[in-house]
């Protein structure tokens, strides 16, 4: 069995017990995240930006039920935009049913299957999930 | 300071042209431009097209069908302000004296090109979990609803007086008015939005003629020339912090580069065409461009003031949602309606006493940023 690879492997790490974490930006002299990661600080303009792990709990600050998609993803489903501590706003679908998705809930990384390549290894991607200590 | 006119505008009809392709949507606005303006096309010097899902060198295609293949052209991509962009480039030429006459046009055959729901880039990592622009703008009006206590009805309204205008556009996508109810029952896209709250995919082209002052005087051009004042344009910053998605810093610059150079504010401002791609957006657009206060747009259009007839009506030719969408023509198409109700040349949606317009363009979305390309563009009489 070929063992399941992160479908972002830039983005996202995928542990070997399953768990992960998204992958930023810091800046060593302002303090700024950044999500994807970034060359250069926009805020202070430093270039030696620290790669570092994304905190995997956060608030949801907006969201919308998707009902028409690229054929790449099985609709509805619930898409969201998750502020983690850095702070930094991230994008992810939300592994939940769309009433009890509300605006301010707190959400964790969780990662989850993602299809496979054009090669048929199995990809993991993730999900932001209802609950998680803030 | 070089004075710039816009002496001559074209346009197709926006709607689905199955038989058709850019370069030939393109060569129409381009003829049509070029008579409107009355002048004999080896006049014109340097040329500007934008589009988006076209194929490349779909501009000299264009230059080739109309006689005016050997002059320099650039083709211009910046999504939905590809047309405003190569107007600005125009714009530049004629200021830097490059050329004392220029064309600027966008086209877009979207029907042969794409179907379905745009995304961001390929790449992008939002569109890797999902992310399509309806999405992202629904997300913004639920937020907004969150905020500011919008409501459904609210923002039907807007698609709903759009569609209006559109409906006196000869020229328009859409022929047909829409009810509140059209707007809530239609098929849904991404919550709260239906397919009517979005704006539809079309094909189409749109040209401008662009002058100088000088130009324009000494061939006698001057009873329908419509000065553009300014052309800002501007790319989305990244955020060093999550903002608020309620409203536009990236508007909000951008205007304020075009309100400084053209010497207008927004008290000024009689009519505007925006970048109404979703209902939500001409809100957004709106409050950014510092038109309507946040947050008090959406009871505005309720009370009828964004009407034809209103204190300051917004969109219209029938905007995004109804006169339709072919992306790079888009921006273009929004500076031939200014010059057309600048002129009294509107028909049946002229507004009375129309002596300063502003033309407001968006387009595309990249993880991080606030929104990839901004354009404002200032005329008057
Ligand atoms: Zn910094």
């Amino acid at each position: 069995m070929t063992t399941a690879v992160s479908f972002r492997p830039r983005d996202l790490v995928v542990n070997e017990d399953g768990t992960g974490h998204l992958v930023g930006s810091r800046c060593p002299t302002c303090g700024a995240h950044y999500f994807p990661t970034r060359q250069v600080c926009a805020g202070c303009l430093t270039e030696d930006l620290e790669t570092i792990p994304l905190p995997t709990t956060g608030t949801l600050y907006t969201y919308t039920v998707v009902h028409r998609s690229t054929p790449a993803f099985e609709t509805p489903y619930v898409l969201g935009y998750v502020d983690l501590p850095g702070p930094v706003r991230v994008m992810g679908q939300i592994d939940a049913e769309p009433d009890d998705v509300e605006i301010g809930m707190t959400v964790e990384l969780e990662i989850v299957p993602w299809g496979t390549d054009e090669e048929g290894t199995p990809l993991l991607g993730y999900r932001f999930a209802p609950g998680g200590e803030r | 300071m070089t004075e710039v006119y816009v002496i001559g505008i074209g346009m197709t009809e926006f709607g689905k042209h199955p038989d058709r392709t850019a370069a030939d949507l393109g060569a129409e606005a381009v003829r049509g431009a070029i008579h409107d303006a009355g002048i004999d096309p080896r006049a014109i010097e340097t040329a500007y097209a934008g589009h988006v899902f076209q194929p490349m060198v779909t501009g000299q295609q264009v230059l080739a069908q109309v006689g005016l293949a050997g002059i320099p052209l650039a083709n211009v991509e910046n999504a939905c302000s590809s047309g405003s962009t190569a107007i600005r480039g125009s714009f530049i030429d004629l200021l830097a004296g490059v050329a004392d006459v220029s064309l600027a046009f966008g086209t877009e055959h979207l029907t042969g090109a794409f179907k379905g729901a745009f995304t961001p880039g390929e790449d992008d990592p939002e569109a890797a979990v999902g992310a399509t622009m309806p999405a992202v703008y629904a997300m913004r009006a639920r937020r907004y609803m969150e905020e500011f206590g919008l409501t459904r009805e609210q923002l039907a309204r807007i698609s709903v007086k759009n569609k209006r205008n559109a409906a006196l556009n000869p020229l328009a996508h859409f022929k047909k008015d829409v009810t509140i109810d059209d707007v809530l029952m239609a098929k849904p896209i991404a919550e709260p939005f239906g397919l009517l709250d979005c704006s539809p995919v079309s094909d189409g082209a749109a040209a401008v003629v662009l002058a100088t002052g000088d130009w324009v005087r000494r061939h006698g051009e001057q009873s329908r020339a419509i000065r553009l004042r300014a052309s800002a344009l501007r790319t989305g910053k990244v955020e060093t912090a999550p903002s608020s998605m309620t409203f536009e810093e990236l508007t909000r610059d951008t205007a304020n580069d075009a309100y400084e150079a053209a010497g207008v504010g927004p008290e000024d401002i009689d009519f505007a065409e925006v970048h109404d791609c979703f209902t939500i957006a001409e809100v957004l657009r709106i409050e950014g461009l510092g038109l309507w206060e946040q947050g008090t747009y959406p009871a505005a259009v309720e009370r009828g003031e964004a009407d034809l007839g209103g204190r300051l009506p917004v969109n219209p030719s029938g905007g995004l949602l109804g006169k339709g969408h072919p992306l790079a023509a888009t921006g273009v198409a929004q500076v031939v309606e200014l010059v057309k109700q600048l002129r009294g040349d509107a028909g049946s949606r002229q507004i009375d006493g129309a002596r300063v317009g502003i033309a407001h363009c968006r387009g595309g979305k990249a993880a991080g940023v606030e929104g990839a390309a901004c354009t404002v563009q200032i005329l008057t009489t």
